[in-house]
């Protein structure tokens, strides 16, 4: 016998992603045709709750997770704003057509993935779970990097703060710190606020005597 | 009606290979049924004619026969597959062609094609209920073995997830074995089952190897008492194939065992022996496919065409009494309400049923998450 590496780890566990399918709120946005009609019974098959829309609606339910949307050329002038908002479901495009038209609507829509017409059944679930998974990471990603932007201008923002402090009221760097941080605790806000305010007082009082 | 033309059927199950066991018993379901059919004056006065071809266990033969029946045979329904990975090579041909697939094995769940019709259990007829048993009356320490390949992969996920909603409850190892595995691989499995001391193993090896895996547990000395093999796959058929007495006290969930105390079983087994003799050995995808037969020619008879457009109309939602009771076809997913059980072998190589469902439960084959204690997984309780 071949000796085998065991691939498979003692610890398999079920990725969330799979676990949360029958959770999840789906809207298909599709004419009541036979693509709509599968799509939608093999969603129910895997468990999910389904509502279809159609004709395209101007936004769509807050509690919707994932957005199924038919991409042809009549939905081309259409206004999918709702699509590009903050909690926007995760969209798939169900597309019958791949001219650069088209192709450019579903960049458009933001869409996560693409299932070809005719739909079939076999492949839509590991459409959806990675659809989901690269939205979900795509999204956490973009609040981490809104946090780490607005750390950066807090820092920005306590440096100069701390060279105002310096030079008006003659301290050391550590001392001109100890002080934002003094206002910050006794104002119950942040040392980037307090630098924030300090800084942009000294703006305001030295206009006209800038060097 | 004027047509009086027999009724081409094309049966591709293995009667060779290592899956060959349960090959030959559903290729004995398929034409007991047909048998049935026929001599009850066939399909509205016409004959069903059978053509038979042995894939050999092998996924590329199963293609090319279906293929075969397809275009030289000219059948439109075909019956067979066992190994997920033979149903699989089946379907594309299948959907090409639009024609229709019976199914009548237990698999892993996840699929849904418009052209096939399931009648094997899914994990949520199976699975739930042998993990709330065994769990229950022997622990929730699992050891867990396996052929290499899909279904067992898949059903030690769920059984591995099942078993950790208990208390106290560890998955002590997940092992996987060949095909054509021989007592010699599991040799070593034995030893590290004899240091971790699991309350139960759960073995989703199938074929001839499930044999040469009884044995070795055998071997080894252990009590089925105090750690017994629960089993999805280990049936009458895989049984008659080891020395007697070998799988006593161990434990398998199906919804058919040949012991059902039933009119409908007994009349199918004696029939059964009437037509094969004692060369063949009823088991659950024995029943499976004996019931999708009939299930068939009814649709048929209705339909009038063996179309898939035609019939499929009239398999969906249909019911039959099966060996093992009512059975429905589920119009929404395409697999089978069944009645989940639990045997024990006794010493006749036949199993004591412990446990029963009281009414069919529901296919739920797209089910990620199974939990114990489910109503619908609650059995009754026959002897302890």
């Amino acid at each position: 016998m071949v000796e085998r590496v065991e691939h498979r780890s003692p610890l398999r566990a079920t990725p969330q992603q799979l676990k949360e399918l029958r959770t999840l709120n789906v809207a298909v946005v599709h004419p009541d045709d036979a693509d709509g009609r599968l799509l939608t019974q093999q969603l129910q098959r895997i468990g999910c709750k389904v509502q279809a829309f159609w004709p395209p609606v101007q936004s769509i339910p807050k509690d919707v997770d994932v957005a199924f949307v038919a991409v042809r050329p009549d939905i081309l002038n259409l206004n999918m704003d709702w699509a590009h908002c903050e909690d926007a479901p995760t969209v798939i495009a169900v597309v019958n057509y791949e001219n650069p038209t088209i192709v450019e609507v579903v960049l458009g829509l933001g869409a996560k993935a693409v299932l070809p017409s005719p739909v079939r059944s076999f492949g839509l679930l590991s459409t959806l779970v990675l659809a989901r998974e690269s939205h979900k990471e795509n999204r956490s990603l973009q609040r981490r990097l809104r946090k780490v932007e607005a750390k950066l201008l807090g820092v920005r923002h306590i440096a100069e703060a701390k060279v105002v402090l310096m030079k008006t009221h003659n301290v050391s760097e550590t001392e001109a710190y100890d002080m934002i941080r003094e206002q910050a605790m006794s104002k119950r806000t942040t040392t980037e606020e307090v630098a924030k305010a300090i800084f942009e007082a000294h703006e305001l009082l030295s206009m006209g005597h800038r060097s | 009606m004027a047509d009086k033309d027999p009724i081409r059927i094309g049966i591709l199950f293995s009667e060779t290979g290592v899956t060959s066991t349960i090959g030959l018993s559903q290729l004995h379901g398929a034409m007991l049924a047909v048998d049935e059919i026929n001599d009850a004056g066939g399909i509205n006065g016409r004959e069903l004619q059978p053509v038979q071809h042995d894939p050999a266990s092998n996924p590329a033969r199963y293609a090319e026969l279906a293929e075969r029946l397809i275009h030289q045979d000219g059948v439109n329904v075909i019956f067979g597959c066992y190994m997920s990975s033979s149903r699989k090579a089946v379907i594309p041909i299948i959907e090409k062609w639009n024609k229709l697939l019976f199914y009548p094995t237990l698999y892993e769940g996840f699929e849904y094609s418009a052209n096939v019709i399931y009648t094997g259990a899914a994990p949520n007829q199976n699975s739930v209920q042998l993990a709330e048993f065994i769990t229950s009356n022997f622990g929730a320490r699992v050891y867990l073995i396996g052929s290499d390949y899909i279904y067992p992969y898949e059903s030690n996920r769920i059984m591995g997830e099942l078993v950790l909603q208990r208390q106290g409850s560890e998955k002590l190892a997940e092992r996987y074995v060949p095909l054509d595995a021989k007592e010699r691989d599991f040799a070593e499995i034995m030893a590290d089952i004899r240091n971790k001391r699991p309350d139960f193993i759960f073995s989703t090896v199938v074929g001839d190897s499930t044999a040469a895996l009884y044995r070795a547990y055998a071997d080894a000395g252990f009590d089925p008492k105090s750690m017994p093999i629960a089993s999805l796959t280990t049936s009458e058929a895989e049984i008659s194939q080891m020395d007697r007495g070998l799988a006593t006290g161990h434990y398998t969930s199906a919804p058919y065992f040949q012991s059902i105390d039933s009119e409908a079983n007994r009349r199918c087994l004696t029939n059964l022996r009437r037509r094969f003799g004692d060369c063949s050995v009823p088991n659950l995808c024995w029943e499976a496919s004996y019931f999708q037969m009939h299930i068939f020619a009814n649709a048929m008879r209705q339909a009038g065409e063996d179309d898939i457009t035609q019939l499929m109309p009239f398999i969906l939602g249909s019911e039959f009494d099966a060996p093992q009771g009512r059975v429905k076809i589920d119009p929404t997913n395409h697999h089978t309400c069944l009645y989940p059980r639990i045997g024990r072998v006794n010493a006749d190589g036949q199993f004591t049923i412990v446990r029963q469902a009281r009414r069919s439960v529901y296919p739920d084959p797209y089910l990620v998450t199974h939990s114990l204690g489910d109503w619908a997984a609650r059995l009754d309780t026959l002897e302890c």
